[in-house]
C-alpha cells in the first residue's frame, strides 16, 4: 500500500521563484524535497506492494501518466509504443481506485514556539517534506495545526504541484494556545471520516497526558504515526543558582534552587518522559520517532523514512 | 615569669574607630540591600514545567540547607566588609606603636657634600646611606628625612612607610650655600620632642657652620629631651683648591675700566699649581698660572680691565687639566655696575672749578645756566647750584654748594644758625658713597654756614662745631649741601673734590661706587629693582624662575646656586651675581669627629628586625582567601 513511497513519476517541486526573504521554504529546501522523493522511493520501492493494503482494483485502471524505468520496475507496465517512437524506456503509471490519505497534524502550542531552531519552524519543514512526498506518490495529503483545539486546516489536496499550497498553508502558521491532544485529535477524528495515515508533530507537552490524544486516532481507525520534537537544551537546560521557572504554555511557575544534581535529576525526568511515550506507542503499535531539532531536517526525514514506522 | 603583660589594646592608625564602624554601617546596609536583591529570582521560561516538579517535589526536603546556605553567603558578605572597613582603619597593637624609634634625619646639602672624592658624590653616597637606614628601619619606627643647608627643610612626615621615605629622598638636592647645624638642630628638637627613642642623624662630612650656635646650650636641651645624636660620615679626602673672593668695581674717575680681585684659597696640606681664567662678557680676558702654598689665601688683583662691561667670571683648575674634587668652588661670578648716562643742570655765575671736575665723566650729560635764567630746558637727573638758591625747590636731586642765606636764615634746605671760622673735617661717615675714596681730613677751609639740621638731615662730615657735608631729602627729592666755599678752601686742589662731586652725582642716580658685585649664597639678598614694582620675576641659574616680593625697593630672595641670576620685570631684565657664602666650604676635609657641645655624635642606631606589624595587611590576605574559597565553590556548583 503507502503507494506515495513507491516510486511514480516524480518531475520534482515546481521551481516557483519566491521573494528573496528569509523564508521557511526557500529554493534550498526545495532542491532538498527533490533529493529526499527520489531517495524515498528508491529506499522502498521494493517492499511496497505486498506489505500495504490498497482499496485499489486490479481492473478499470485508468492511466495517469508516465515515468522512467528503473530496475524493479514491472515489465508489464512498460509503454512499449514510446520506446518504439523515442527509444525511451518508460512505465505508464496508473491512477488507483481509491487513493491514501494523509494527514499532517502539526501542533501549534505555544510550547513548539521555544528552542533554537524553533521547534514548530522545524516541524513545519517536516509536514513540507513528508506532504512533498506524499503528493510525489499522487496520495491525497491534509495539513491541519493544533493547539487544544483544531486551528487551521488545509483541504485534501494531490499532485505534487500543489506543494505550494502546502507551503502557503504552513507559512503564517504560528505558536500560540495551550496544548490538549486530547480534545484537538477528537474533533480531527470527528471531522475526517476519510481513513488514512496520521502524522502527528508534537513536543508532547500536554499537561493532561499524551495518551489519550493518541487513542483518539488509534479508535477512529487512522494509522497514527508520531514524531516527537525536542530541542536539546529541553533536555539539560543551562541553568544554575535561584531561578523561579515558568510554564511558557500556563505562566505556572515554580521556585527551585539549580544545582549540577538537580539538573541531573531534571535531565533523567526528560528521557523517562520520553521512553514512557515510546514505550506507549510500542505496546499500542503506533509508530514513534523522537527528533531533536538540531538534527538537519533532511537527515531527520531520512531517518524516520527509514525506521520503517510509515510502513506496515 | 617577669616582665610587663602583654598589650592587647588596638589602635587605629588610619581611619579612626568611629570612621571605621561608619563605613562598616554604610557597606553593610548596602551588602544587605544588594542580599535582598539576590533574592529576587531570576525569571526562567520553560516548555514544560510539570517536568520540574518530580524534581521539585524532592528538593523541598533540601530547602533548610538552602536558606541555610543563603544566610552563610550573607554572612560572608558581611565579614568581608567589616574585614576591609577593619583593614581600613590600620589597626596595630598599642605596645608596638611605643617601641619604635623615632629619627629626624639630617642630610647636608651644602657646596662641600658636591665633593667627588667619594663616586659619585658625597651627596649621593649621603642619600644612598638613608636610604639603607630606609630599609633597615623597624616594623614601629618611623622617620622623617630633612635637607640641611643655610635652613633645615623637612622632605617628608614623621612616617615609617618605605614608599614616603624614598619619595623624600628623591626631593633632595645639592646646593651652594653652608649648612647651618643650628637650624638642623632647631628642627630635630621640634620634631622630636615628646617622640619615643628620640634620634637625629647627620648626615654630613662634619663641614657645618655653626654661627651664633650656643652648642652647650643645645647640648642640654639634646640631653633632657632624652634625644641621642648620630653621624653618618661621609667623604675622604681634602685636597682642593678654590676660589675665596672675587670682587670688581670700576675705578670712580674712568668707569670704563675696573679692577678686579681674586682670592685663591688652598685649605689642603700640600701646594696647588693652578690656572685661573678671567672672562668678560664670557670672553677669555686673563689666564695666570698660580702656585697656592698648602693653607694659603692668595690675593690676586687685575688692574684695568677693560672692554668688560656686565659680566666676570673667574675659573680655577689645576695646571695640570686635573680637575679637583670640589669643583662648586672652582668658579666666581661678580656684575659690574651698569653704566648709564647722567644729565646734569649747573646753575653757576662761573665756577671753573666746578666745570674741570665735570669734564672728568665722560657719562655726564651737563648743561649750565646761570643763575637769571634757571630754570634749565629738558629734563635733568640732578641740578647743582652754586651759591644760588632757587625760589622753589628743584623737581630733581640737588647739590648745593655754599647756598646763599636769605632773610629767613635759610640756606636752601638748610637752617643757618651763623658762621664758623677755620672749621675742619674732623669728622667723617666712611661708610657713607659720597666720601668714599677720599681723604678730606687735612682740607682747610675759610669760613663755612653755621647750620643746624633737621629731622632727616644728616651730616656725612662735620667739624665739632658743625657739619660740613648735609644730606637729606627736599619735595621728596635728595640733594646734598656743603657749607662752604670752595673757593675759600683748598678743597678743589685736591682729587677729593672731584671724587666727592661725582661720588654725589652717582649717589644721587643710584650708580653706586659701592655696588655690590655679587651676593652671598646663604642669606638673604635685598636685590635692587626699579621703584613702584611689588614683585619680581628671578630667575637662577638653573633655570628656575621664582616670583619674588620686592619689600622698599629690594626684592628679597634667598639663593642657593653660586652664578648669574636674572631679575625679570616688566621694565626688562637686569643680571646679578652669587658666590658661595663666606664659609668654610672649601675646606672640604671630613671632620674627624662631630660633637655639639659636651655630646659626641655615635654611629646610628640600627631597626629592630621583624615582621612588620601591619595587621591590615593579614586582613586583606584573609578577604582574598575568603573570596578564592568562594569562587572555588560557587564554580564547582557547591553553594549554588
Amino acid at each position: 500500500m503507502l503507494d506515495w513511497l513507491r516510486g511514480k513519476k516524480d518531475s520534482g517541486p515546481a521551481k516557483a521563484k519566491r521573494g528573496g526573504d528569509e523564508d521557511l521554504f526557500d529554493e534550498e529546501f526545495q532542491r532538498r524535497l527533490e533529493y529526499l522523493a527520489i531517495v524515498a522511493r528508491r529506499v522502498y520501492a521494493g517492499r511496497m506492494r505486498a506489505e500495504r493494503r490498497s482499496k485499489k482494483t486490479g481492473a478499470g485502471i485508468e492511466f495517469a501518466d508516465h515515468r522512467d524505468y528503473v530496475p524493479g520496475d514491472d515489465f508489464r507496465y512498460l509503454d512499449w509504443n514510446v520506446y518504439q517512437r523515442t527509444g525511451r524506456l518508460l512505465v505508464r503509471l496508473f491512477e488507483e481506485e481509491e487513493d491514501l490519505s494523509v494527514y499532517v497534524l502539526l501542533d501549534t502550542s505555544r510550547s513548539m514556539g521555544m528552542g533554537s531552531p524553533r521547534k514548530i519552524d522545524y516541524g513545519k519543514k517536516l509536514a513540507a517534506a513528508l506532504g512533498y512526498v506524499a503528493l510525489a506518490n499522487l496520495d491525497r495529503v491534509s495539513i491541519l495545526s493544533f493547539t487544544d483545539r483544531m486551528e487551521e486546516r488545509l483541504a485534501p489536496t494531490r499532485g505534487k504541484n500543489r506543494i505550494f499550497k502546502l507551503f502557503e498553508f504552513l507559512r503564517p502558521l504560528q505558536p500560540d494556545g495551550e496544548t490538549g491532544l486530547q480534545d484537538a485529535l477528537k474533533t480531527f477524528a470527528a471531522q475526517n471520516k476519510r481513513r488514512g495515515i496520521a502524522i502527528l508533530i508534537s513536543d508532547l507537552y500536554d499537561p493532561a497526558g499524551f495518551e489519550d490524544g493518541i487513542n483518539q486516532l488509534r479508535y477512529a481507525k487512522f494509522e497514527p504515526y508520531v514524531i516527537h520534537l525536542f530541542d536539546p537544551i529541553e533536555v539539560e537546560p543551562p541553568l544554575h543558582g535561584d531561578v523561579r521557572l515558568v510554564d511558557h504554555e500556563t505562566g505556572e511557575a515554580r521556585d527551585v534552587t539549580i544545582t549540577p544534581r538537580i539538573l541531573a535529576k531534571y535531565k533523567a525526568a526528560h528521557e523517562a518522559y520520553r521512553k514512557e511515550i515510546a514505550d506507549f506507542c510500542g505496546q499500542k503499535q503506533v509508530a514513534y520517532h523522537a527528533l531533536r531539532t538540531d538534527v538537519p531536517f533532511d537527515e531527520a526525514i531520512l531517518s524516520v523514512l527509514r525506521s520503517g514506522g510509515l510502513v506496515r | 615569669m617577669s616582665g610587663a603583660a602583654p598589650t592587647y589594646a588596638i589602635a587605629f592608625t588610619g581611619l579612626t574607630l568611629t570612621q571605621v564602624l561608619t563605613v562598616l554601617g554604610v557597606a553593610g546596609g548596602l551588602v544587605f540591600v544588594l542580599y535582598l536583591l539576590k533574592l529576587r529570582r531570576r525569571r526562567v521560561e520553560v516548555p514544560f514545567v510539570k517536568l520540574w516538579e518530580t524534581v521539585l517535589a524532592e528538593k523541598q526536603t533540601t530547602r533548610l540547607f538552602s536558606q541555610l546556605k543563603r544566610w552563610l553567603s550573607f554572612l560572608v558578605a558581611l565579614a568581608v566588609v567589616a574585614l576591609l572597613a577593619f583593614a581600613l582603619g590600620d589597626p596595630r597593637p598599642e605596645g608596638a606603636l611605643d617601641e619604635g624609634r623615632s629619627l629626624v634625619v639630617l642630610v647636608d646639602a651644602s657646596a662641600s657634600m658636591q665633593a667627588t672624592d667619594v663616586q659619585p658624590s658625597r651627596f649621593e653616597r649621603g642619600r644612598q646611606q638613608v636610604e639603607r637606614l630606609v630599609e633597615e628601619l623597624g616594623p614601629a619606627d618611623r622617620m622623617l628625612i630633612a635637607q640641611l643647608d643655610a635652613s633645615a627643610t623637612p622632605l617628608s612626615p614623621l612616617s615609617g612607610e618605605p614608599r614616603v621615605l624614598r619619595d623624600a629622598l628623591e626631593k633632595l638636592e645639592p646646593t651652594d650655600v653652608a649648612a647651618n647645624l643650628r637650624a638642623g638642630l632647631h628642627l630635630a628638637l621640634d620634631v622630636l620632642r615628646g617622640q619615643p627613642q628620640p634620634e637625629v642623624v647627620l648626615v654630613s662630612d662634619g663641614n657645618l657652620t655653626s654661627d651664633r650656635f650656643n652648642a652647650d646650650a643645645f647640648a642640654g636641651e639634646l640631653r633632657r629631651a632624652g634625644m641621642r645624636l648620630s653621624w653618618m660620615k661621609v667623604g675622604r679626602r681634602g685636597d682642593n683648591v678654590g676660589v675665596g673672593a672675587f670682587s670688581v668695581r670700576r675705578y670712580p674717575l674712568d668707569k670704563s675700566q675696573s679692577e678686579v680681585l681674586v682670592e685663591l684659597y688652598n685649605p689642603g696640606e700640600e701646594d696647588e699649581q693652578v690656572e685661573l681664567e678671567l672672562l668678560g662678557d664670557g670672553d677669555t680676558v686673563d689666564v695666570q698660572r698660580l702656585t697656592v702654598h698648602a693653607g694659603e689665601r692668595l690675593r690676586r688683583f687685575f688692574r684695568n680691565v677693560s672692554g668688560v662691561d656686565q659680566t666676570l667670571e673667574a675659573r680655577l683648575r689645576r695646571a695640570d687639566g686635573t680637575t679637583d674634587p670640589l669643583e662648586a668652588d672652582d668658579r666666581a661670578y661678580a656684575r659690574l655696575p651698569q653704566r648709564r648716562r647722567a644729565r646734569v643742570c649747573v646753575v653757576s655765575a662761573g665756577n671753573l672749578y666746578l666745570q674741570a671736575a665735570l669734564l672728568l665723566d665722560e657719562y655726564l650729560d651737563v648743561d649750565e645756566v646761570t643763575p637769571d635764567a634757571y630754570p634749565c630746558e629738558g629734563e635733568h637727573d640732578v641740578t647743582v647750584f652754586d651759591g644760588f638758591v632757587p625760589p622753589t625747590p628743584p623737581a630733581t636731586a640737588a647739590l648745593y654748594l655754599y647756598p646763599d642765606v636769605d632773610a629767613d636764615d635759610r640756606a636752601g634746605p638748610i637752617e643757618v644758625t651763623g658762621e664758623i671760622e677755620r672749621p675742619f673735617f674732623d669728622h667723617v661717615n666712611r661708610r657713607h658713597p659720597l666720601v668714599q675714596f677720599t681723604a678730606l681730613r687735612d682740607v682747610n677751609v675759610a669760613r663755612a654756614l653755621e647750620v643746624r639740621l633737621a629731622d632727616g638731615q644728616r651730616a656725612v662730615a662735620w667739624d665739632d662745631r658743625g657739619p660740613l657735608i648735609v644730606t637729606g631729602r627736599q619735595e621728596g627729592h635728595p640733594f646734598v649741601a656743603m657749607t662752604f666755599d670752595l673757593r675759600e678752601s683748598d678743597l678743589p686742589l685736591r682729587v677729593a673734590w672731584p671724587l666727592l662731586l661725582l661720588n654725589s652725582i652717582d649717589w644721587f642716580v643710584q650708580e653706586d661706587a659701592g655696588f655690590v658685585s655679587s651676593f652671598e649664597t646663604g642669606e638673604t639678598w635685598r636685590v635692587p629693582v626699579p621703584a613702584g614694582l611689588e614683585q619680581v620675576t628671578i630667575v637662577d641659574p638653573t633655570g628656575e624662575a621664582r616670583e619674588v616680593p620686592v619689600v622698599e625697593g629690594r626684592a628679597v630672595y634667598a639663593g642657593r646656586h653660586a652664578g648669574f641670576y636674572t631679575v625679570r620685570t616688566p621694565e626688562g631684565e637686569e643680571t646679578f651675581a652669587a658666590n658661595l657664602g663666606p664659609g668654610e666650604e672649601s675646606r672640604i676635609a671630613p671632620a674627624e669627629s662631630l660633637t655639639v657641645g659636651e655630646i659626641d655624635a655615635g654611629a646610628p642606631t640600627r631597626g629592630e628586625v621583624g615582621v612588620r606589624r601591619e595587621i591590615w595587611l593579614y586582613l586583606v590576605l584573609l578577604v582574598l582567601a575568603i573570596l578564592a574559597v568562594e569562587w572555588i565553590s560557587y564554580h564547582r556548583r557547591v553553594t549554588v
